[in-house]
């Protein structure tokens, strides 16, 4: 039997760190819930549940760039990221809500959640403005930790996942 | 006393707002900047008694805009009011001459904490 070397398996020798080295799922969590509680509401309950995601989604994200570079990226129904903007809105949501309302709140929920895992990764970093859209497709799978959540009944996945391709794999010298 | 408000997200100024409310700072007038360079303007033309401002923003980042406030000789109360919280942002923002840091999320206590002594 042979097995195939997908680059996927960490080594000591390399040089750019993949995401599970630097961050975990509870953490991640934690920042999350945080986020919920203060922008969306003191009782909104995260249940850390894996479901399955509408055919109709929207993401928001922001991309981290430094010693590691990739997106945090939050999914959602797009249904679910206008109830979002609604209770981050709060008294003042209008009865119909602009497309520019939800990238605005919907945007913001990324921004807090980013910067929070931006500050545990190792730096100096940056973080970019925050994009509402179809998310950044993930380039390395070893480079992704992701957590997935449900809201008020409906899916959220949180993806915190590199930009970068696989490193090459190294072949042993003879 | 009026406090000026800097974020590139409408959503987050009323979180701002309301937040300064539930900790019991209603009764001041409130004033809104879309980004640095929109509160650079106001500081100069609404003449505010503190800044509370984003970090990242369009057009001029809150650092940029606390630079050229401090350049231009203004010593108006600044803080910042950011999703990144990091020790070296801190301590840029204190070396710019930021009185407070608020690390987004933030609740009234977080604000209470910060601003007590700050706002009359």
């Amino acid at each position: 039997m042979t097995s195939t070397d997908t680059g996927q398996r960490r080594r000591s020798s390399d040089a750019r760190p993949v995401i599970p080295d630097l961050i975990d799922e509870a953490t991640i969590l934690s920042i999350v819930e945080e986020a919920w509680v203060a922008l969306v509401g003191e009782d909104e309950v995260l249940v850390p549940l894996a479901g399955d995601l509408p055919v109709d989604i929207l993401s928001s994200w922001v991309d981290v760039v430094g010693p590691w570079t990739g997106s945090v990226v939050l999914t959602t129904g797009r249904d679910t990221a206008e109830e979002l903007s609604r209770a981050l809105l709060g008294e003042a949501a209008p009865e119909v809500l602009e497309h520019e309302d939800v990238e605005d709140a919907f945007g913001e929920i990324a921004n807090v959640v980013g910067g929070n895992v931006k500050a545990a990764l190792p730096g100096p970093s940056g973080l970019s403005l925050p994009q509402v859209g179809n998310a950044p497709v993930v380039r390395n799978p070893a480079d992704v930790c992701r957590v997935d959540v449900v809201w008020r009944g409906e899916p959220v996945s949180i993806s915190v996942q590199g930009a970068l391709p696989p490193l090459p794999v190294s072949s042993p010298t003879h | 006393m009026k406090i000026l408000i800097a974020d590139d997200s409408r959503v987050m100024r009323q979180i701002v707002i309301r937040t300064l409310r539930q900790a019991g700072y209603d009764d001041h007038d409130i004033v809104e900047a879309e980004d640095g360079a929109d509160a650079l303007a106001k500081v100069g033309s609404e003449n505010p008694d503190l800044v509370l401002s984003d970090w990242n923003m369009p057009n001029m980042t809150g650092i940029e805009c606390l630079q050229a406030l401090r350049a231009s000789g203004s010593a108006v109360p600044f803080g910042f009011v950011t999703s990144e919280g990091s020790p070296e942002m801190r301590e840029k923002a204190a070396n710019a001459g930021a009185m407070f840091l608020i690390a987004k999320p933030f609740n009234e206590d977080t604000f209470k904490e910060h601003l007590d002594g700050v706002i009359a």
